[in-house]
């Protein structure tokens, strides 16, 4: 359990964490979203000591984190970066032992990882001889090398492809169901909505939301229905207490309030227009994260 | 794991990668191939003990007899090859099968410059079978004239700027400073760029999420200097075996005791100006920067190198005691005083605590430095920006910037992206030219002793060359550099 406790820190003026409190739970991914400057970066880097906190603190387990808690953390930072010319084995297991683990060990897990990621022949290859994304591969074995109880990581979709999006994001799902916590920010929110269990969201340098996500959506008053039909369109406004959020001639998406009879709302539709199809669903997270970063 | 631990990780990797390269193998066996070489090259410069001499027309009919036992004296074996007529002597000098031609017993024909030695000699057997001709007309008993021409050897010795000590000593020195003089400097500012390039490639903020600052810092300082120490003993080594299996010189400077103080003196010399580099390389902000950021402190070392040449013409000299005892110069200085004897034992002991001492306030100050910088984003600082602390440092922050700066920042990342791309290979193509260029100061070293038959003109001349050189790419690298940083 990762602990964000009034995290406080200043850069002369600019105050880029404002007493910013939030967890992060094992066997959960949590996503940490923020406009570009809310201070994700910066809060991330505190985890790792490579800030130090005006006031507050982060806590592993309940504790301040210590050097021994970070041998057990991954991090990969925003700013990509490894040795280009170092042989990528080599430095991927220098950099296991530098969380002090045997040689032997790292050795194995890091065969495990370029073998998963499909990097095994270019073991001995240097790094600046791979491609950007393999390169991008071999950076986020270079989080994984200790094995990690914590993973943090900063933007790592940015400069992925869709499939290897879909593949990084099955790997995050299956480190946090061995047990891992996982914190990771991003601008994909359709992302986040469907791969994580817990949200952040920080805006200049306050949290503004943090929770389950399905809790924080369902805790919103408003629900959206949205229908799609054929013919013309009949008087939505006369269904039942509604607003139109957007409407074109075979489409339409309306507010209405937390408590309505969805299935009289249903029928009702069905009355008056040839139905194609029907949902109904709390605001998704682009909604709650646009609302939440504008108040 | 503790820090020493990770310090201890980092050094090996430095070792492994470093030693890897081509180039630094290279330097390593030119180093040493090229010291050993100046060494013995006076054993082999000087001729061989034999001498041919050509004799050619009417002579006492003893001067072949005087020529040999006049040479014996002199430690040199004659050999005399008479020749029936003029032009067929003559041929034989030029064509070097003779190195000296008598003819009629009064003239002497040399090809190109007399042999001094061998001219006094011959010269004074012409006389001395002469005077024993006329001698023995004027009816002098050849016992009375042995006792009269007896002749007194007379021995010559070269004295050397130290009492003990010969010009092949100083030769020894000059090169035990140079050695030193590029050892810190070669590998001081491999730190400097070592700490740039893991700066600017962003690897560091991988590496300080694992390992404090100073354990990086400290790590590989010591791996670069673990490989100096090599290579300056590998040196070392090579210049001891150098005078030991050549019999013919004689140069006390070079000796055990000697060398154990030159590698003790490197290690405290590259400390010192390594600790200094590695905390100044973390101001600047790529790769580029590294001469801008560095050139106080490499114009120090330069100056401390040149003034250490006091120590060869006067080792006990005022000016030489002082540079022995500044740490700036003292790694230099003090080594040159050990060899030519003019240090008493307490000397270098006492020198070698007040450099340590220096040091180890360096390191508290560098490792502030590097710690508060290392980890900053945008362009290269000054120091006074990091002393002033919290504004500065605070830009380290990406995520703190507002958006505006930070797009702004990013473009201007993808800028001088192309730019660092460029000028990477920009650096390369500078290792390979000093590269080059040092072997052609090597070269014209070597050849310069040869020609001029003087080591030490040699050896100034291939040094000069060497650093001149070296100033010029260093300068060249920050012409190239400031274009980018302006942008």
């Amino acid at each position: 359990m990762l602990d964000f406790d009034a995290a406080t820190k200043r850069f002369g003026p600019v105050t880029a964490l404002d007493r910013c409190t939030f967890s992060a739970r094992p066997g959960r991914l949590t996503g940490f979203l923020g406009p570009n400057g809310a201070g994700k970066t910066t809060a991330m880097r505190a985890v790792f000591g490579l800030v130090e906190l005006d006031g507050g603190a982060v806590r592993w387990h309940g504790a301040p984190v210590r050097a021994a808690d970070r041998a057990r953390f991954g991090y990969m930072p925003e700013e990509r970066g490894l040795y280009p010319r170092m042989r990528v084995r080599d430095q991927l297991v220098y950099l296991g032992q530098l969380c002090g683990r045997r040689p032997g060990d790292v050795n194995r897990c890091v065969g495990t990882w370029l073998e998963r990621l499909g990097l095994a022949d270019r073991a001995a290859d240097r790094l600046d001889a791979l491609s950007h994304g393999n390169q991008q591969r071999v950076q986020l074995i270079a989080a994984l090398v200790n094995e990690p109880d914590l993973l943090v990581l900063d933007e790592p979709f940015s400069g992925l492809d869709p499939i290897a999006m879909t593949a990084m994001g099955e790997l995050l799902s299956d480190l946090t169901a061995a047990g891992a916590t996982v914190l990771f920010s991003s601008h994909q929110l359709d992302l986040v909505q469907d791969l994580c269990q817990d949200v952040v969201i920080i805006e200049h340098g306050r949290i503004v939301l943090a929770g389950e996500l399905a809790e924080l959506r369902a805790k919103v008053p408003d629900r959206f229905v949205d229908i799609r039909y054929r013919g013309p369109a009949p008087d939505w406004s006369r269904l039942t207490p509604a607003t139109v959020v957007e409407a074109d001639d075979s489409q339409v998406r309306l507010r209405v309030g937390r408590d309505t009879d969805v299935a009289a709302v249903l029928a009702a539709v069905r009355d008056r227009a040839d139905l194609v199809s029907f949902t109904y669903q709390p605001p998704t997270l682009s909604e709650l994260f646009r609302e939440a970063v504008a108040a | 794991m503790n820090g020493a631990g990770q310090a201890w990780l980092v050094a090996r990797r430095e070792m492994r990668e470093r030693s890897r390269s081509r180039a630094f193998q290279a330097s390593v066996v030119l180093m040493a191939v090229a010291v050993a070489a100046v060494l013995i090259l006076p054993a082999l410069l000087k001729p061989g003990s034999t001498r041919n001499i050509g004799v050619t027309g009417p002579a006492p009919a003893a001067l072949a007899a005087t020529i040999a036992q006049q040479a014996h004296a002199a430690g040199i074996t004659a050999r005399i090859r008479p020749y029936a007529g003029l032009a067929a002597g003559e041929q034989a000098v030029r064509q070097g099968q003779v190195n000296v031609l008598v003819t009629d017993a009064r003239r002497l024909e040399w090809k190109g410059q007399p042999d001094e030695q061998l001219k006094a000699v011959v010269t004074g057997a012409i006389q001395l079978a002469t005077v024993r001709e006329r001698a023995a007309a004027a009816g002098i008993s050849t016992g009375a004239l042995a006792a009269l021409l007896t002749p007194v050897p007379v021995t010559s010795v070269q004295l050397g700027s130290a009492p003990g000590r010969s010009p092949g000593d100083e030769t020894a020195v000059l090169v035990m400073t140079v050695v030193l003089f590029f050892g810190i400097s070669v590998f001081g500012q491999m730190v400097l760029t070592g700490v740039l390039e893991e700066k600017a490639s962003r690897v560091v903020e991988v590496l300080l999420a694992r390992i404090p600052p100073r354990a990086l810092l400290a790590g590989k300082i010591a791996g670069i200097g673990l490989l100096g120490l090599a290579q300056i003993g590998v040196t070392a080594l090579a210049a001891l075996v150098a005078v030991a299996t050549v019999h013919s010189i004689d140069v006390p400077a070079i000796r055990g005791s000697v060398l154990v103080w030159v590698l003790v003196w490197f290690v405290l010399g590259y400390a010192l100006y390594a600790t200094v580099y590695g905390a100044l390389g973390s101001l600047g902000s790529r790769v580029e920067d590294a001469q801008s950021v560095a050139a106080p402190v490499t114009v120090v070392l330069m100056v401390a190198y040149f003034a250490s040449f006091v120590t060869i013409g006067n080792p006990a000299g005022a000016a030489a005691r002082a540079l022995s005892y500044i740490p700036l110069s003292a790694p230099m200085a003090m080594p040159g005083r050990i060899a030519m004897g003019a240090a008493a034992w307490w000397e270098p002991v006492v020198s070698a605590m007040i450099t340590l001492a220096t040091i180890a306030g360096l390191v508290q100050l560098a490792g502030r430095v590097y710690t508060r910088a290392i980890l900053h984003a945008g362009p290269a600082l000054s120091l006074r920006d990091v002393w002033r602390d919290r504004t500065a440092s605070g830009r380290a922050g990406g995520g703190a910037s507002s958006p505006d700066t930070e797009a702004a920042r990013r473009q201007a990342e993808v800028a001088a992206g192309e730019e660092t791309t460029m000028t990477r290979a920009d650096l390369t193509r500078h290792r390979w030219l000093m590269t080059v260029l040092t072997g052609a100061g090597v070269l014209l070293g070597v050849a310069v002793a040869v020609f001029a038959n003087d080591v030490i003109i040699g050896v100034a001349a291939g040094a000069g060359f060497i650093a001149i050189a070296n100033r010029m790419v260093g300068l060249r690298a920050r012409h190239t550099g400031p274009p980018a940083a302006h942008r």
